[in-house]
């Protein structure tokens, strides 16, 4: 099984990063833990594990492995502008979409949690993605998808945080 | 549904979808990581989540994009919770602002470094040493140089033009993305239009200023409308109820954003969220540090808040 790959190279954290001012201040910790950080570890680039990601039109209430190749992607049919699958004998219908240029996708998975809220947390980026595919119930894909529409606030956020001129 | 409800509060979310800018992990510079903090949200006055890159060089936002009722297939695995998060460059003068408008008040020069300070935030000293932070401080400050030290004071006048560019640069990028930005839009869901020419100049200005709204206080929101000179309308939330079809509801989104409960609770599934069991669910929803996906397809009359 592929997939969402942990690396074993987390970095030992507990003090090497940013969030330095929460650090040294460990008695005023426990007031303070509203302050926290979340560091996010990157591992280095050769390292990143690529891993297919699907944004499926239902909620499953489970979070853990899933045989996605054997019983999702094998079935899958892929006509010239749209996929379709049979889940749960649900017809959905899907297509890629890439990441806004500039912009990659990442999987972040917190492994270590500690054991108090005093202890900074850390998230890992355990895979990458430059596109997704998303799945319609029933409806073909197309452009007023909220997934296509929420591609653009990347943009859009550019304007409104991008330098303006004197 | 208790029983679903219960199960929800349990499971343990400890896996995000991301979008991000790629110099969020370009971190070959730094020995640092990048880190997701909390520092007050200049909009709602409470606690935010934003990232800062390594070495705190870049400032970013976080915002979830949610819709009901969706999951993931990573690789491998399910991941129940449907929510795709974008993390996109943020101007850190919007953070600082805040601060720099309320030491203005006592009329003073003084160091920015000591004006930027929260004992409830105290990573917000940390925006200073953004890449743009202090060099773009003159445009909503004066600035004075004695020696080697510089000293600034808050510019109402200069906020406003600045501000006023921001608003400019929003249209240019909301017509080039062909965003609807007219009446309609606002009680349906979000729409591309393939005709443009029919909304008018105000349409794209008050919806660039609602999404500037969302990094400024309500009395510079307000101030900035009269700059541009816009009249007030009523809220919209006054004149028509909150609209059914809206499947993408955030409001419970907006409750929730008190994010000072940022620990291992956060991030934690929010209840299904129908409109009807909206009011009941308020007070359970998640307390995480994003702002809904959709907040920008409405531009925002905060008449909700104090």
């Amino acid at each position: 099984m592929g997939g969402v790959v942990s690396l074993s190279n987390t970095r030992k954290t507990a003090g090497t990063t940013s969030g330095v001012e929460e650090e040294n201040t460990s008695c005023c910790k426990k007031m303070s833990c509203n302050a926290s950080v979340i560091r996010v570890h990157v591992p280095p680039e050769g390292q990143l594990q690529r891993a297919p990601v699907h944004l499926l039109p239902c909620e499953i209430e489970h979070s853990g492995s899933a045989q996605v190749s054997q019983y999702f992607t094998a079935t899958t049919k892929d006509r010239k502008c749209e996929k379709t699958v049979s889940f749960r004998g649900r017809e959905l219908k899907g297509q890629e979409i890439s990441c806004p240029q500039g912009y990659t996708g990442l999987v972040l998975k917190e492994t270590n949690k500690p054991g108090s809220d005093q202890e900074d947390r850390t998230v890992k980026v355990s895979s990458v993605f430059d596109k997704l595919t998303y799945w319609n119930l029933e409806t073909p894909p197309n452009s007023d998808d909220m997934i296509v529409m929420a591609m653009d606030w990347p943009e859009l956020a550019d304007a409104i945080h991008g330098p303006v001129q004197d | 549904m208790a029983a679903k409800k219960k199960r929800a509060t349990n499971v343990q979310n400890d896996s995000w979808v991301v979008v991000a800018a790629d110099s969020v992990i370009d971190t070959h510079s730094s020995d640092s990581d990048p880190a997701f903090v909390r520092l007050r949200n200049p909009s709602t006055d409470a606690a935010s989540l934003y990232m800062l890159s390594a070495g705190d060089k870049q400032l970013f936002e976080v915002k979830a994009f949610e819709e009901d009722f969706h999951s993931w297939f990573v690789g491998q695995t399910v991941q129940r919770d449907g929510r795709l998060l974008f993390v996109t460059p943020m101007d850190p003068l919007y953070l600082i602002l805040p601060y720099l408008s309320k030491a203005g008040k006592e009329g003073k020069f003084q160091p920015v470094n000591q004006i930027v300070m929260d004992e409830d935030f105290p990573a917000c000293s940390r925006l200073l040493s953004c890449t743009r932070s202090l060099a773009s401080l003159l445009h909503i400050a004066e600035e004075k140089e004695m020696g080697s030290l510089k000293f600034h004071r808050y510019s109402h006048e200069k906020t406003m033009i600045w501000l006023q560019k921001k608003v400019e640069r929003t249209v240019v990028a909301l017509k080039k993305k062909n965003i609807s930005v007219g009446e309609g839009v606002k009680s349906t869901t979000y729409i591309r239009v393939k005709s443009e020419s029919d909304h008018h100049e105000e349409d794209y200005l008050r919806y660039a200023h609602g999404l500037i709204s969302e990094y400024i206080s309500e009395d510079l929101s307000k101030a900035l409308l009269s700059h541009l000179q816009l009249p007030e309308l009523t809220s919209p939330k006054e004149t028509e109820p909150p609209s059914k079809k809206r499947k993408l509801s955030d409001k419970p989104v907006e409750a929730g954003e008190d994010y000072t409960k940022l620990n291992s609770t956060d991030f934690a599934r929010k209840p299904p969220k129908k409109m009807t069991a909206a009011q009941k669910t308020l007070s359970k929803v998640d307390k995480t540090g994003m702002k809904t996906m959709m907040s920008f397809f409405s531009p925002k009359v905060k008449a909700e808040k104090k």
